[in-house]
């Protein structure tokens, strides 16, 4: 366990606030108990006529002054401990994040999106209320009890205070049972919800589909079942709430009632006076709201017990891809990158991805990879980029291990087009920037236009600064793959990667845009994945992939002298062009 | 800033909102009611505790002070003598015994007269609690009886407090189960317009999040209202009919502590709307850079993206502490005004014992009373406070179901039925803005089975033709005819249920590879599901698959290719057997050899259907009977393939740029 992220060293940091207000809590207890004793000194003076009305206005006078103090003192331990809880709150979130950032591919392809949202909303809300206000009634509760339990002993009588006592205890014990029980039932709850959530998030996402296909009515049923079993699930854990709550009131109850029995007997025959009788029963209602906020306390503890271990889950996964301790002082990559006999696969139930693949790509290379669908091209792009490790062999970045380069330089090194394009919801010029956060306009839309887009993006009538995504412009999927490029060529990273980036694109901006690539990659390496033969007219080296094996692997002549599926391919599209009746595609 | 501004601005009348979720009280009515006589009960029993207790002190505690009569025979036998503590033997007796309570100790005195009972009396002898317990069975007795029946009240408020809670906790979330569902069902009736600018991330939060805190308020805060409401008035009663001067002073506060309450509570109102708004950017954030992940990992910005996120929950972090200010000062203020007031009330009621006007007695009762009447007001605060919170969410989530979709179907409109597949688009102009048009006056007839493409650059309003066909968006004008009926006059569901599209982004649904067919239609039999994968040239991969039509595939779970994830959607197009197919770039992401295996299916599945195809790949075109060429949003060129390039037009120029990009 990580000792950075346990609730303890988080509470530690906040300690002086934490001290801070529940000290002043103390006090403010403390002086409250005075409170009742002017008011009584008032009304006993009164009674026995010593009191004028100097002496009243002179006693109600201090009692104000306290009561000030206690004002005083319940605004700031809120503001300290409240404070704290959310400093601790915010502390967490973001170590929260920070880890995210750490975790491998791996870890997201096995955790839904929303239920790692839900750390951040569900998880992190509870864990708040454990260390706020759940601390406050449990430290108050504490220090009333004792008080008032000291009182009752030395004042009353030592068996009547046990007896009553056992029902209480019952508290504790229940309460640790019922704590167990909430917490399993909470946890239920909670993950209830995350799929409830899960299912509108991707039911929202995929709505063209569903009113495409007139699957409202489907949706609904769908949903139907998700939200009965998280109403069911919330059930279980109000069925419990509603037990326990009247349960403990019912048992402070028992508590009067032991009194009215013992109590009573020990009045009726002068054990104890009538007085003290009345004094007893007082003492016990003041214990009662103490209780019901230790209950309440308990049920935040346990719920935030939970909470913490979710997160704890996520805090202690390792990040699987970090650099080791034995890692090189490597600030700057070229470009010449070696694969030998490389195996990966992406678990142990899954075939190999990538079956011992070997070439060698040097410095200033375009180098192509071909293939279908599902041979292993974009595995074959994530090993490169360490999104995964790979399982045997090897891969070097100028004659060094891919394990022993700072994973920042091997990153630095490589820019990256992915397939889907993915673009955040931010300023076209942002988003591009996101390749070289330094990059000044200008920069931005040299690299925009370098990828042919700068045109499309002046059209718009914010320009650079209109917002992509989910809360702007939708962008065609052309324009969006084009700006992915842009983004990339802006790195200027001595590896440039596009993996099947011009699809969308029509062809006469393709041709432009391999044109712009060959003038700026001069000298530097470019691993182009396609599947058009048109795509790869300039690479060095073409590799084509079958089922995750090199199948064949050589310059274009080599290739096509090979008459192999490279050859296949290229007869394949060549006969397109003949079906048509139009002169066969050339060099 | 500016999207926190917009959301306040978004806010609605508060009585409306107030009556609509009344509203959904309605089917409970008669178990609220049933709550509130529980409420009523429990509270009555409450009462009924404090005296119990009473009545033991008075009746039997200080029972000793009753004379004993002697007797000739009882169950009382002391010092050789049969006492009886009966009003009847009392009053017949002659010779008499009692007990006297001296300095907290018990003195026995027997052989008394009638006369010798009331006066003072000395020399008695000291009881032990032994001979105690012997004289004072009936008191013992007496007070078990008491203590049995405080038992049976505390048995009948657990029943009717569970009975009560589970109730109204039931009531709240059947209440939010339903508001849910019809928020989902609302949802999915908007248009895609709402969607280009409402995030998703926002829309799921209406769903769950801000319904969720709705639950409270069905289920707990209601009824504490009332109970407080209750009691407010029950204790105000009471005073003001034991001295209305006394009585009047106290109420002073009431305005006070309401206009502090009411400013709380704008105020509160207005600090926890910011913090939902900060929590949905901050998810909307934290949903899109986790799905963006790999991108952020590969482009090393994860220092970047966590100084973006710091700021966002830092900001969050601001709303909560303005709120947690508001929360710190308003209890301790009411506090101290509650203090107030008592000092006030003892100041007056001291000086008018002094003159003699009102009694120790009243004082002490109003002492008491002041901090029970204020304690349901500050209750009450607490509790409208948190009403505040959930009538900040009600706001958001009926501003969500107050949206109305600009796409309505006529109430005559017609089922499309038998369809043959004519499309026709007469002078059909379009703008999803409303105001930069992506089709300007665009003109044609399809007949059925025709196989039409549209060519063209990226953006020149391809896509957009088939967005306006299935009435994802209303067109500005002209009209859209299928079969001759303008679709305006047919039923939405007809529409898109007779056109099947294979769309650009393939959307995978979480499940297995038989709901992504059958799409949760329970209808579809697996027959229907296996020939129309054979037919998609899917059913060999799903075949391969390890667990095959029941593989398990998400969205982000990237176990398909992009070419699988083509011909599974088509798979899904075919299965739902429409009659007129739309294609958007269906043959983008494709590889050669899967794009064979594609064209294959095409023909298969274009047999009998009008087709649709947007594409820029002439191995797609060639298929069509006829090519529209458009161009910045109009039609520019049409014909097929050979007439197109004899008109030496755009067309061509798009298939000279194809043919000699390599």
């Amino acid at each position: 366990m990580n000792k950075k992220y346990t609730l303890r060293h988080y509470l530690f940091n906040q300690g002086l606030f934490y001290s801070l207000g529940l000290l002043m809590l103390l006090i403010v207890d403390y002086i409250n108990l005075y409170i009742p004793q002017y008011i009584g000194d008032v009304m006993d003076g009164l009674t026995s006529f010593s009191y004028g009305l100097q002496d009243v206005i002179h006693t109600l006078f201090v009692m104000l002054i306290f009561v000030g103090i206690i004002t005083l003192g319940r605004v700031f331990w809120r503001v300290f401990i409240f404070g704290a809880s959310r400093q601790v709150e915010k502390q967490m979130r973001n170590d929260l994040f920070e880890k995210l950032l750490t975790l491998s591919q791996t870890y997201f392809n096995y955790h839904k999106t929303g239920d790692l949202m839900s750390h951040f909303t569900n998880d992190i809300d509870a864990i708040h209320y454990a260390i706020g206000p759940a601390v406050i009634s449990c430290f108050d509760a504490i220090v009333m009890t004792t008080m008032v339990l000291y009182k009752m002993i030395v004042y009353v009588n030592l068996r009547l205070t046990l007896l009553c006592l056992i029902p209480m205890a019952a508290i504790g014990i229940g309460g640790y049972f019922f704590g167990n029980e909430i917490e399993n039932s909470f946890s239920a709850k909670q993950e209830a919800f995350s799929k409830l959530s899960d299912f509108v998030q991707e039911s929202i996402s995929g709505q063209r589909v569903i009113k495409a296909f007139v699957q409202e009515k489907n949706q609904d049923r769908e949903f139907s079942i998700v939200n009965k079993y998280n109403l069911k699930k919330n059930m279980d854990v109000v069925k419990l709430m509603a037990s326990v709550m009247p349960l403990l009131e019912f048992v402070i109850g028992i508590s009067y009632a032991i009194t009215i029995f013992y109590g009573g007997y020990l009045a009726i025959t002068a054990q104890i006076t009538l007085g003290r009788f009345v004094a007893f029963n007082q003492y016990l209602a003041m214990l009662v709201w103490p209780m019901i906020a230790f209950g309440d306390a308990i049920i935040s503890f346990s719920q935030g017990r939970a909470s913490m271990k979710r997160l704890q889950e996520v805090f202690d996964e390792i990040p699987h891809i970090e650099d080791s301790a034995n890692v090189k002082d490597i600030r700057t990559l070229h470009g010449n990158i070696t694969f030998n006999n490389v195996s990966f696969q992406y678990g142990k139930e899954f075939e190999d991805s990538l079956k011992d693949v070997s070439f060698q790509i040097e410095q200033g290379e375009t180098f192509a990879i071909l293939g279908k669908t599902g041979a292993g091209k974009s595995t074959l792009v994530s090993v490169l980029a360490r999104l995964y490790d790979i399982d045997r062999g090897s891969i070097l970045f100028d004659g060094y291990f891919i394990k022993d380069i700072p994973l920042k330089t091997l990153r630095e090194s490589i820019a990256y087009v992915p397939q889907d394009s993915y673009l955040f919801s931010d300023s076209i010029s942002n988003n591009v920037r996101f390749g070289k956060l330094s990059a000044s306009q200008k920069e931005i839309e040299e690299a925009c236009k370098m990828a042919c887009v700068h045109d499309n993006i002046v059209d718009f009538p914010d320009q650079y600064e209109t917002i992509v995504g989910e809360r702007g412009v939708t962008l065609s999927g052309g324009q969006k793959q084009r700006c992915a490029i842009a983004r990339a060529l802006l790195k200027d990273a001595p590896i440039l990667v596009l993996d099947d980036s011009l699809s969308a694109v029509d062809t006469d901006t393709e041709d432009q845009l391999l044109d712009n690539l060959k003038k700026i990659r001069n000298g530097k390496t470019t691993i182009l994945i396609a599947h058009r033969v048109s795509t790869i007219r300039n690479a060095n080296h073409i590799l084509v992939l079958e089922e995750g094996k090199m199948a064949e692997y050589g310059t274009f002549e080599e290739l096509m002298a090979k008459n192999g599926i490279f050859k296949e391919m290229y007869d394949k599209q060549q006969l397109e062009k003949q079906l048509q009746g139009e002169e066969p595609w050339k060099e | 800033m500016e999207r926190i501004d917009q959301e306040l601005l978004e806010s609605k009348s508060t009585d409306r909102v107030a009556s609509r979720l009344a509203g959904y009280l309605k089917p409970y009515i008669g178990k609220v009611i049933f709550c509130i006589v529980l409420v009523l009960l429990l509270t009555a029993l409450e009462l009924i505790r404090p005296i119990l207790i009473g009545d033991g002190i008075d009746t039997y505690i200080s029972g000793y002070t009753r004379p004993y009569a002697v007797v000739e025979n009882s169950d009382i036998y002391y010092h050789g003598k049969y006492l009886s503590q009966n009003e009847e033997d009392v009053e017949k007796a002659t010779s008499f015994s009692k007990i006297v309570q001296e300095n907290d100790q018990y003195y026995y005195y027997e052989n008394l007269s009638k006369d010798e009972l009331e006066q003072p009396l000395k020399n008695g002898t000291r009881l032990t609690s032994e001979e105690l317990k012997t004289l004072r069975k009936q008191d013992i007795d007496g007070m078990v009886s008491i203590g049995v029946k405080y038992v049976i009240v505390l048995f009948f408020m657990l029943a009717f407090s569970t009975i009560q809670m589970l109730t109204l906790q039931k009531m709240g979330q059947d209440i939010i189960y339903t508001m849910r569902k019809e928020m989902f069902h609302h949802v999915h009736s908007l248009p895609l317009r709402y969607f280009d600018t409402h995030p998703i991330g926002k829309v799921v939060t209406r769903v769950t999040n801000d319904v969720e805190s709705l639950n409270e308020m069905y289920s707990r805060i209601l009824i504490r209202l009332f109970q407080n409401g209750t009691k407010i008035v029950g204790y105000a009663l009471v005073m003001f009919l034991l001295n209305r001067r006394l009585a009047l002073y106290c109420f002073i506060f009431v305005p006070i502590i309401s206009v502090l309450t009411y400013t709380m509570r704008t105020l509160s109102r207005k600090f926890h709307r910011e913090i939902r708004s900060r929590i949905s950017l901050l998810n909307t954030f934290l949903s899109e850079n986790i799905s963006g992940m790999r991108l952020i990992q590969i482009f090393a910005n994860e220092f970047k993206k966590q100084s973006e996120f710091e700021d966002k929950s830092k900001e969050l972090y601001g709303a909560h502490m303005k709120q947690v200010s508001v929360n710190a000062l308003f209890r301790p203020i009411i506090y101290f005004l509650s203090q107030l007031a008592l000092a006030l009330v003892i100041y007056v009621g001291a000086k008018d014992v002094l003159s003699s006007v009102v009694t120790i007695g009243t004082l002490y009762v109003f002492v008491n009373y002041i901090s029970s009447f204020f304690e349901p007001i500050q209750e009450m605060a607490e509790a409208f406070s948190t009403l505040q919170n959930a009538m900040a969410s009600a706001e958001k989530y009926f501003s969500v179901m107050d949206e109305i979709s600009p796409i309505v179907e006529k109430e005559d409109a017609m089922e499309l039925k038998n369809i043959r597949g004519k499309i026709e688009f007469r002078n059909v102009t379009f703008a999803y803005d409303g105001e930069h048009d992506v089709l300007k006056d665009i003109s044609f007839v399809i007949e059925p089975g025709q196989k039409v493409a549209f060519v063209g650059a990226t953006g020149a309003g391809k896509s957009s033709i088939l967005n306006v066909l299935e009435r994802f968006y209303d067109i500005k004008s002209g009209e859209v005819l299928i079969d001759d009926i303008n679709i305006k006059d047919l039923t939405l569901d007809s529409i898109r249920r007779s056109i099947g599209m294979v769309q650009q982004d393939v959307f995978i649904f979480t499940g297995d590879i038989e709901t992504n067919i059958k799409l949760f239609d329970e209808d579809l039999s697996d027959a229907v599901m296996i020939e129309s994968a054979q037919i998609a040239n899917a059913h060999t991969f799903i075949e391969k698959l390890p667990h095959q039509y029941k593989e398990p595939v998400s969205e982000r779970g990237s176990t398909l290719s992009s070419g699988q994830r083509q011909l599974l959607s088509f798979a899904r197009t075919l299965a739902h057997n429409p009659k007129i197919l739309v294609m958007d770039e269906a043959t983008a992401n494709i590889d050669t050899e899967t794009e064979h295996l594609i064209q294959d299916a095409l023909e298969k599945m274009m047999v009998g259907r009008t087709t649709i195809m947007v594409a820029h790949r002439l191995s797609t075109i060639q298929h069509a009977d006829t090519i529209l060429v458009m161009h910045h949003g109009r039609i520019v060129e049409r014909g097929n393939h050979q007439e197109l390039l004899r008109q030496d037009g755009v067309y061509k120029k798009l298939y000279e740029l194809q043919l000699f990009s390599a």
